[in-house]
């Protein structure tokens, strides 16, 4: 502030401001266009220079066409000026022209409540717990600004502003944290939001080819968060069921699409035994459609705020691609058969091949299956799997290119491959042996937080497995993937592809008790604690909450803490409030109250000594001493030896005698 | 017993200490949302909207922290006025048509320091200038409000309007204060004036000659008076815009010349208001030239005298003359 000193007030609350509004629109950069960007900078360049010299502010005639032309680039940037990030890009060029534009009061609350919504608009693009911090920071600053405008003599130090508005907000957060819970939420959006889709993200997409796998495998990114209320499954029973592909070109795999699953139809006959083992599944937003499900879970999700559809290949979907975090509640079974009596004629879809295709594997598969009129399916599993386990097959991310006779390239010549090429080349193998086969593809395993308890599945856990259709056992698992590298099952992908420990520092290889993967399971709990209570705190989670609550604060007991609280912070208020007081002031208002009781009264701008002969008169007539209203003994002395003086305002100014 | 508990607890008669003495209690301050409190509601409202229709869970934090500031500010605002002790301050004499001056004194008890609060006159529609004042903790401050002073007689302070915006100004938090306050307004005193009503030798002019006897008061210097006869006191107290030139005493042989200001001897057919200016004029001019002068008007009669005190009686009886003095 040295340096500041000698400007005028005006232009030191106007560097303030400034200040602030680079505060907000600072977040605001990453996204823009570097044009705007550009422009803001300099504008706010300029705002300080004028500010400093002490020049007027530019005539509207100048800054009209400026703002017209700043529109237009605007179009031309984002080829339309309705929708999010145009309208995020005006408001900041809005902002700042506005800046240039003050001359009365109302616009300095023009240009704060801008603010306000711009500090809104930055969390399209991040709502972080950095970001959280930054926001309540540039809050307080903003406050600051607010408060520094309303001063009409003596200004304190920007320090002590910045304490009140730290006070503020203060003050306000309990009250904040009270609205944020109980404020009825609504389900957005309220309305669509055209052209605000953002890209897809990685994650499971509808078609596999290889590659598809081994690029998801690598990313480290948040794919859904899982609590088990009881215990968690085993590691290898964690097979999150999403996308089934049947159709095969000979070189991608898709989905041949399935009717929407009537819950009460036949086309799917489940049955399953046992108790589930219910589960709660936050699900990052992937703007892709799939509900990942642990296997097996009965088709009849419901995620608050989407519509929810099923294929008879029981995948989950929702109707719109999801582009915000949603929770779902679901319950899986470990002892399950999938449409066990299917009509054998109904299978054709799922023995589907290319022809001119993989001529070894085609002959590989005939010498599996013999020569039976009917097909020993459990037989040529086992044997298939046994020749994956024996044959000295590699599971590797980075397997070489294959050619068109992808699979038989795989199988006889590479053997190299990732999940996809051993479930592709699996159910290639069924098929050519003619039983009803499919992949399916999803995540498997997951990683347990021990400070939460939730499960952190990441895009790196995808997975591609296989089904096999048995007369009488319906859809039953094969997972290829498992005979030649089971620790991948076991471990997860860490575990079966060890990676090299970076920069040979031991403790940046994740193992499960280094103080980093401590550091990294804390991180990640508060990352999800913030996701689950401040960002998804929707109006599910808030019926769920407030029903538990009220449950609770119906019990009489911490009513009956509630209300000692209450009542012991209103004393202590109170004693504080009676202990700042001064005594002398105190005793003598009392004393005077006494006095006009009795019809002794001192006009206002009579001394005390005005009161004397009145007093004098009354204890003559009455014969008695008053009872003195305080033990404060000074008080006595004071009042009747009246050596008390007072200023012309009638408060104590000088006490002799005490 | 128990009343005095809570007589002690809510400590209300503490609060009243003296009429036109007077602690704003939170009953007394007013607060409704300022202009710019109904622009961040609407604001607010938006916020809400944007937060719910893109689900931004920062964004609902980000209003509702937003809305609880502005309930802060709100508590703050009524704050910053509540328990603010108010009391009169000195008033000063003025002449009809000018402005009077009321010092209002405000006093903050309390452990945070208060800041601008603007005090006027009159209601909320008139405009009279707008005083802001900052009252720091446990101090005090004075605020001089101004008022025209149209005619003679006592002049009771208006009602006193109090506001505050701060700390964030989406309220405004108000009180008004009636203050025991009342000002002496003496009469406007006549222009231009006339002679005083000099009697004795000083009427009878050429008699008297001029002489070193008797001091005969102060005239202005002309050009030959002798140095010694400046009247250094009379020059002293003058202030320049008061025609403040040199003065020259002025002493007289003969008789001496006797002044006597009497309501009565004025020519009746002069409106009373008339008379009353002239009269006030006569002290003036007779203060100003320090002669000693009698009054006389209705009931009130003064003997021949000179000085402050003198003048303020007889201003004062001028001031009031027909008037009832206020209970």
């Amino acid at each position: 502030m040295k340096a500041l000193a000698p400007l005028t007030r005006d232009k030191q609350d106007t560097l303030l401001l400034v200040a602030a509004a680079l505060l907000v629109l600072a977040p605001h950069f990453m996204h823009l266009p570097w044009w705007i960007t550009g422009t803001v900078c300099v504008t706010l360049l300029w705002r300080v220079l004028l500010t400093l010299r002490g020049r007027r502010l530019p005539p509207v005639w100048l800054l009209l066409p400026v703002a017209l032309i700043a529109m237009g680039g605007v179009f031309q940037s984002y080829g339309t000026l309705l929708g999010r990030d145009p309208g995020v890009a005006m408001l900041t060029l809005l902002l700042v022209f506005k800046l240039l534009e003050m001359h009365a009061k109302r616009d300095l609350y023009v240009v704060l409540f801008l603010s306000f919504f711009l500090m809104l608009t930055s969390f399209f693009y991040s709502q972080g717990i950095l970001t959280g911090l930054a926001m309540a920071a540039t809050l307080v600053a903003l406050l600051t600004v607010q408060i520094t405008y309303q001063y009409t003599g003596s200004v304190p130090t920007l320090g002590r502003r910045l304490r009140l508005a730290a006070k503020m907000f203060a003050l306000a957060a309990p009250l904040a944290a009270a609205l944020f819970v109980l404020f009825p939420r609504f389900e957005g959006p309220l309305w669509g939001m055209p052209g605000d889709a953002q890209g897809p993200r990685s994650g499971i997409s509808d078609t596999m080819a290889p590659g598809t796998m081994t690029n998801l495998a690598l990313s480290e990114e948040l794919a859904f968060r899982v609590r088990f209320d009881g215990a968690p499954p085993a590691q290898n029973r964690l097979y999150w069921r999403g996308v089934v592909l049947s159709h095969y070109d000979g070189r991608t795999w898709t989905r041949i699409g399935g009717r929407l699953y009537r819950r009460d139809g036949d086309a799917m006959t489940l049955r399953v035994n046992g108790t589930p083992a219910p589960y709660e599944v936050t699900l990052e937003p992937s703007e892709r459609r799939w509900l990942f499900t642990l296997e097996l879970t009965p088709p009849a999700l419901e995620v608050p705020g989407e519509r929810v559809g099923e294929s008879d290949e029981l995948e989950s979907f929702t109707v719109r691609p999801i582009h915000r975090r949603v929770r779902y509640r679901a319950a899986a079974y470990a002892d399950y058969a999938v449409q066990p009596e299917l009509d054998p004629a109904l299978t054709g879809k799922w023995l589907q091949l290319p022809a001119g295709f993989n001529p070894k594997t085609r002959e590989l598969a005939r010498t599996l299956r013999g020569d039976g009129a009917s097909v020993d399916t459990a037989r040529v599993v086992a044997e298939t799997l046994l020749l994956l386990r024996m044959k000295g097959f590699v599971y590797t991310l980075q397997p070489p290119l294959l050619g068109r006779d992808a699979i038989d390239e795989f199988l006889f010549v590479t053997r190299q491959g990732f999940c996809e090429h051993y479930a592709g080349a699996f159910v290639f193998l069924m098929r050519a042996a003619g039983i009803p086969a499919r992949v399916v593809t999803g995540y498997q395993g997951g990683e347990l937080n021990p400070v939460d308890g939730y499960m952190t599945v990441r895009q790196s856990d995808a997975h591609a497995w296989a089904e096999v259709w048995i007369k009488g056992h319906g859809w039953l698992r094969v997972d290829p993937t498992a005979a030649v590298a089971p620790d991948r099952v076991r471990l997860g992908l860490g575990g079966a592809l060890p990676r090299e420990a970076p920069y040979g520092i031991t403790a940046f290889r994740g193992d499960k008790d280094s103080w980093l993967a401590r550091l990294r399971f804390h991180v990640n709990a508060g990352n999800n604690a913030w996701n689950q209570w401040i960002l998804d705190y929707n109006p599910e989670r808030q019926r769920n909450f407030l029903a538990e609550l009220s449950a609770r604060a119906a019990d009489r007991q911490t009513l009956a803490a509630l209300a000692i609280l209450l009542a012991l912070a209103w004393l202590w208020r109170l004693l504080r409030a009676r202990r700042r007081r001064d005594p002398v002031q105190t005793a003598w208002e009392r004393f005077e109250l006494l006095l006009a009781r009795h019809g002794i009264r001192r006009a206002p701008d009579e001394g005390p000594h005005s009161l004397a002969p009145g007093w004098r008169r009354w204890r003559w007539r009455t014969k008695k001493r008053p009872r003195w209203p305080n033990s404060c003994n000074c008080t006595r002395r004071c009042v009747t030896a009246r050596s008390m003086t007072m200023n012309d305002t009638g408060r104590s100014a000088v006490w002799s005698n005490c | 017993m128990l009343e005095a508990f809570w007589r002690r607890v809510f400590r209300f008669e503490r609060r009243k200490a003296r009429d036109g003495d007077v602690v704003l209690t939170l009953r007394r301050v007013y607060i409704l949302p300022a202009r710019a409190g109904l622009a961040f509601t609407v604001l607010l409202v938006l916020m809400l909207i944007g937060a719910t229709n893109y689900t931004l869970g920062l964004g609902f934090a980000l209003t509702f922290l937003a809305a609880a500031c502005a309930v802060a500010d709100m508590v703050l605002t009524v704050k910053n006025l509540a328990g603010l002790r108010l009391a009169g301050g000195r008033v000063a004499p003025v002449f009809a048509g000018d402005t009077a001056q009321f010092g209002i004194h405000l006093h903050n008890a309390g452990n945070t320091d208060r800041y601008a609060i603007r005090l006027r006159f009159g209601t909320v529609g008139e405009g009279p200038p707008e005083h802001a004042a900052d009252v720091p903790a446990r101090g005090s401050a004075t605020v001089v409000l101004a008022i025209a002073a149209p005619e003679r007689g006592w002049l009771r302070a208006p009602r006193v309007h109090l506001e505050t915006r701060f700390p964030l100004g989406l309220f405004r938090a108000w009180s008004w204060w009636q203050p025991d306050l009342r000002v002496l307004v003496y009469p406007h005193p006549e222009t231009p004036a006339q002679p005083l009503p000099m009697r004795g030798a000083a009427r009878e002019e050429g008699h008297g000659e001029v002489g070193l006897d008797n001091f005969a008061g102060i005239r202005s210097y002309q050009p030959g008076d002798p140095l010694r006869h400046l009247a250094w006191r009379q020059i002293a107290r003058l202030a320049p815009e008061d025609g403040g030139q040199l003065v020259t005493k002025h002493f007289e042989g003969g008789a001496v010349a006797e002044l006597a200001l009497d309501f009565a001897q004025l020519p009746p057919h002069m409106d009373v208001e008339a008379r009353l200016a002239r009269m006030t004029r006569w002290v003036l001019d007779a203060e100003q030239r320090a002669l000693p002068y009698s009054f006389r008007l209705g009931h009130h009669r003064y003997a021949a005298g000179l000085g402050d005190a003198h003048r303020a009686a007889c201003l004062q009886a001028l001031a009031l003359y027909g008037r009832e003095p206020l209970p």
